[in-house]
């Protein structure tokens, strides 16, 4: 499950990485018209200029020098043939316009077939007091040309950001978010039952110091009413024992009485039954409340493997009750540090589970190695919910006289010992595998 | 014999009183810490029941004093807390069991029983009930003299019967007796069904009278007028 989270989320810092990237393409695209718009700008103008230019030097020579009309056709003829940026023609009649400018696509020259961008300059002139016309025009470069041009850079450009946020983003991401992981790192190792404060490092940022702050007073209070949670159902399971007592008492006191009748006894005999139960519920809240408040601290090398041979032992009369078979694959002196009464529950809880939850006939199966033991067993045909199976009172039944407690005691000696315990159901198996 | 009943619940102090009744047990009562400690200090009692959480004071204090005045009393605590360390200190104080509440008052009897005899019949402890003699030192059974062979539990079973002579006991008692706390978890009780029929059919086989009757619906009675 973990990992399928871990697969669709993102890095907080690399949501922005992706933000920033994006946006800088975007305008990094957007720049290129823009650029492209100006450069052509200035480049037209630079040779708007230029023409003028040119016209106004042919004007200058033109009015210095004294020239007869038919020579001077003839030589702009010739002229207009060797050199097309520059044309000029005679006219009919005098035109009056003003000058203008045009841009125009044609082949650089007579033999080229190839297009290009020519910036022309149309002005009418007086020479000699005729009318002529006169174009000048000049080679530009192509859009499509300034265009990749501009972007060739612009990617440059582009990349060379890229590479820099990501650099940046480490380097912040290290540095700045450093408090931050300290802190999860903490709460990520929190365990509520192990009743321990979290003191979390001073930081210099406001926001994470307010973050470990608030942090610090959840866990705080998360502890206190836990604390009290547990207080409570082992201060309320010892203030039962004694009217159950009295109860118990009274009910054995009855039994004695001579006149009773056999309904009487059947109803005294289910009253006992109930009474059985409700003690058995309490016993076990008692016990649970014990472990979770850290009792049964006294520790000492346990043979597992001949606490697991024990208790197959003192079983053994119920397990034949149901001829069941056993198959044993134990391995022998497998030793562990814990606490000889939790093991003891540990291992007895599952046994007579697997023994309890068993058809006739059936079959356990006891597997211990040096790391973890399974028992198995024959049952219903069909997997338990594991989701529930060791919460408390999640088996507890009208038809069960379980206490619906024995597995959470279970789970909880592991988690006292951060053991990890599974259940699985395979080939008919209920299995139960407690690894350490 | 006499009994000190130290519990200041009086209906649980009475139930106990009136199940020991008739079985040549004098009881006496005692509700508070100083009541106790004076009876204790004053008297001499074959067992003392002791609660430990007494109005006025801490039950294990009484176990110390009975200490230090070396008294032969035998002492079985009787306690809601069911904890181990009160346990161990108790039984290191001197006390001879340890009994946590709820408990069924025949298994409370046989603790008694079991304590006295152990008490005052030190070296020769043997019950000899008619044609049944049972040497408790080296647990074993003669009928008319003949030894009969009982397993742990078939042993353990007659010595609870003698412990409640004349008393109907529950299945449940029984089931709690023979299997502890893991009585507990085992859905059914067949299993005392079994040892009784065993030992019933030993007893009779040996040619022993049948003491040990079945009560309808509820459990068995050791009759032994």
């Amino acid at each position: 499950m973990a990992q399928v989270i871990n697969g669709k989320m993102n890095k907080l810092l690399n949501t922005p990485l992706k933000a920033f990237t994006l946006y800088a393409l975007l305008v990094l695209a957007g720049s290129i018209p823009a650029y492209y718009y100006i450069v052509n700008r200035i480049w037209l103008s630079e040779i708007d200029l230029h023409n003028k230019f040119v016209k106004r030097k042919i004007e200058t020579e033109f009015s210095k020098i004294v020239i007869n009309d038919t020579i001077l056709i003839q030589s702009l003829s010739l002229w207009n043939r060797i050199e097309p940026g520059i044309d000029l023609r005679p006219l009919a009649k005098p035109v009056q316009k003003s000058d203008s400018l045009y841009t125009v696509m044609r082949a650089n020259n007579l033999h080229s077939r190839h297009s290009n961008r020519f910036r022309g300059l149309s002005s009418y002139l007086i020479i000699n007091g005729k009318p002529y016309h006169l174009t000048v025009e000049t080679n530009v470069e192509e859009a499509d040309e300034i265009i990749s041009d501009i972007a060739f850079v612009t990617f440059g450009f582009f990349i060379l950001l890229v590479i820099g946020f990501i650099v940046l983003n480490q380097r912040i991401s290290a540095k700045l978010w450093k408090p931050f992981y300290k802190t999860l790192h903490q709460i990520k190792a929190f365990d509520l039952s192990s009743q321990r404060s979290i003191a979390f490092e001073k930081t210099t940022i406001l926001e994470f110091e307010e973050l470990n702050g608030s942090l610090q007073r959840l866990i705080e209070k998360n502890i206190s009413s836990y604390q009290e949670q547990k207080e409570f159902t082992e201060n309320a399971s010892h203030e039962l024992q004694t009217p159950l007592a009295i109860i118990q008492s009274k009910l054995d006191l009855l039994l004695q009485n001579e006149a009773l009748t056999g309904k009487e006894s059947e109803i005294i005999e289910a009253a006992h039954k109930a009474l059985a139960r409700t003690s058995r519920i309490n016993k076990n809240l008692l016990l649970l409340a014990k472990i979770e408040n850290q009792q049964f601290v006294d520790t000492e090398p346990i043979n597992l493997s001949q606490l697991m041979n024990d208790s197959l032992d003192f079983l053994s009369e119920h397990i034949e009750a149901k001829n069941i078979t056993i198959e044993k694959q134990i391995e022998q002196g497998v030793f562990i540090e814990g606490n000889r009464i939790l093991l003891e529950i540990l291992i007895n809880n599952l046994l007579l589970n697997a023994i309890r939850h068993n058809v006739e006939n059936g079959k356990i199966g006891v597997e211990f190695s040096k790391h973890r033991f399974i028992v198995s067993n024959t049952g219903h045909n069909h997997s338990l919910n594991t989701a529930n199976l060791f919460k408390r009172f999640s088996t507890s039944s009208a038809e069960t006289p379980s206490s619906g407690l024995g597995l959470a005691i279970v789970k909880q000696i592991c988690n006292r010992y951060h053991w990890q315990i599974h259940y699985s159901f395979d080939q008919q198996l209920h299995c139960f595998f407690v690894a350490f | 014999m006499r009994i000190l009943i130290i519990e200041d619940e009086p209906e649980l102090a009475k139930s106990i009183a009136d199940y020991l009744l008739g079985e040549n047990y004098l009881c006496e009562f005692a509700a508070s810490f100083e009541e106790a400690f004076e009876k204790v200090t004053t008297y001499e009692y074959n067992c003392i029941l002791l609660d430990l959480m007494l109005p006025g004071g801490d039950g294990m204090k009484i176990l110390e004093e009975l200490k230090k005045q070396n008294k032969q009393d035998g002492v079985i605590i009787i306690s809601a807390k069911n904890a181990l360390d009160d346990k161990i200190k108790g039984l290191h104080l001197g006390a001879d069991d340890y009994l946590a509440k709820p408990f069924h008052l025949s298994e409370l009897a046989a603790r008694i029983y079991s304590v006295i005899r152990r008490r005052q019949f030190a070296n020769a402890n043997i019950i000899q009930q008619n044609e049944l003699k049972i040497d408790l030192l080296a647990k074993t059974l003669l009928i008319h003299n003949t030894p009969v062979l009982l397993t742990k539990k078939e042993f353990d079973l007659l010595l609870f019967f003698m412990g409640n002579r004349n008393r109907v006991i529950s299945k449940n008692a029984l089931a709690e007796h023979l299997s502890g706390d893991l009585a507990d978890m085992l859905d059914n009780h067949d299993f005392v069904y079994a040892h009784i029929k065993n030992l019933k059919k030993k007893l009779t086989e040996a040619g022993c009278d049948n003491y040990l009757k079945t009560v309808y619906g509820t459990g068995y009675k050791w009759e032994n007028e």
